[in-house]
């Protein structure tokens, strides 16, 4: 009997060590089923915008600023460059799928670890389609669920005007980054907040209006 | 015929870009008198201005405008209105911006590059950037500009600025125009409007 209670005592641990440690991003949304097989975020899709946004970078209590250019230059590649407010280029680079191709950054930002976070947020802010492995709803959000390597992302779009309002990328356990957008329009973001959780990095963009 | 007909029209597309003349030993020594003495005179200048990024892959040039305060010895203020607000004051060896409310200094003694392109944005105002020791200068004139081409000779600062094209108006001898080509050929142009030469500019405005 004693031996039974260890047992129980030890299953129901683990059950709540395992509830306790899932990712609450959907968490008391209804599960549904999946529509479609994929999802396309409309925000840097034409060919024919330049993207051009202020951006305001927040790191570890850090401030600075500079512009953000976005280019869909073919079918399937973004050019994503960044430039101070005289106009220097910081740095400059191409996303296709999932290639990532540094054509220029100054030797002062040229270091592994901070690439490779530009790199991440990038390649998640242009990505054009989603393939859908499961579908969420509550009474706000359709929330559709995407498997990205060994971790996934969560696409929220406003039930009332089918607007992409929030993308979450996480694990199976942790959310890490956390990307807003408003739209007037729906085909364009007016503003972007991307927001990282497991370091003190936050972007904030908004579009000039030329 | 047909040949002669090329060889004209080669001339004539020739002529059209050969607007830009050299200028001669005599006209580099008379120009460069009259833009130190003008600098030398000029104790604040004040000037609206309108930037043009320009990148081979985007449809148009990014445009912003503002305006942009100097007063010597050394402080220099740009000022973004358009379309957002952003200020930079260049005071004391010291870089404060301002962007939409959010203060940050930096300690230019600490960056050297910096302090580079601090002097190649006050020397592109006042026009005092004649200094053979930082840069290959050519000069050139056509009808309305006398224009200078600075190559850098410092490689930390090449690797930022390919070339800076300056041009200055003849009739005030100060720069009305500035064109900053990175290594990759995209530039930043600059052009200076409604410029008022030793207007009183309180000091406080280039507190950030």
């Amino acid at each position: 009997m004693q031996k039974l209670m260890i047992r129980f005592s030890i299953i129901s641990l683990f059950l709540l060590l395992f509830s306790s440690c899932a990712v609450k991003t959907v968490e008391g949304y209804d599960k549904k089923e999946v529509t479609s097989e994929i999802f396309k975020s409309p925000y840097f899709s034409d060919k024919n915008e330049d993207y051009v946004y202020k951006a305001s970078i927040s790191v570890y209590g850090n401030n600075f600023g500079g512009i953000f250019i976005v280019k869909k230059t073919n079918e399937t590649t973004h050019r994503a460059v960044f430039t101070t407010e005289f106009g220097n280029t910081l740095f400059d680079f191409e996303i296709s799928g999932n290639d990532f191709k540094v054509n220029h950054i100054i030797e002062e930002l040229d270091r592994k670890i901070l690439i490779n976070t530009l790199k991440r947020d990038f390649m998640l802010l242009l990505k054009e389609n989603f393939q859908v492995s499961e579908q969420f709803e509550n009474e706000m959000f359709k929330v559709y669920k995407s498997p990205d390597n060994k971790r996934f992302n969560y696409i929220f779009v406003n039930k009332s005007d089918e607007k992409l309002s929030k993308l979450v990328h996480a694990t199976n356990s942790k959310e890490k980054i956390n990307i807003e957008y408003l739209s007037e329009n729906n085909t364009l973001a007016d503003k972007i907040i991307i927001q990282h959780h497991n370091i003190k990095l936050r972007i904030e963009l908004n579009k000039l209006i030329n | 015929m047909k040949n002669s007909l090329l060889i004209f029209m080669m001339f004539l597309s020739f002529g059209v870009f050969s607007q830009e003349q050299k200028m001669s030993e005599s006209e580099i020594t008379a120009f460069k008198n009259s833009v130190n003495a003008t600098a030398k005179n000029t104790k604040t200048l004040s000037t609206d201005f309108t930037q043009l990024k320009h990148m081979d892959f985007l449809s148009k040039d990014i445009e912003t405008s503002g305006k942009m305060n100097f007063k010597t010895p050394n402080m220099l203020q740009w000022q973004y209105v358009k379309p957002y607000q952003y200020s930079i004051v260049f005071k004391n060896n010291k870089i404060f911006i301002n962007d939409a409310g959010k203060k940050n200094n930096i300690d230019k003694g600490n960056s050297k590059m910096f302090d580079k392109l601090n002097k190649l944005i006050v020397g592109s105002v006042n026009g005092n950037m004649f200094d053979e020791n930082e840069f290959t200068i050519s000069y050139f004139k056509t009808k309305d500009f006398n224009i200078t081409k600075l190559l850098p000779k410092d490689a930390a600062l090449k690797k930022y600025v390919k070339q800076m094209e300056l041009y200055f108006d003849k009739t005030g001898n100060t720069v009305s125009q500035a064109k900053m080509i990175e290594p990759s050929n995209d530039y930043t142009k600059i052009i200076f409007k409604n410029k008022i030469i030793n207007a009183k500019i309180d000091d406080s405005i280039f507190n950030n």
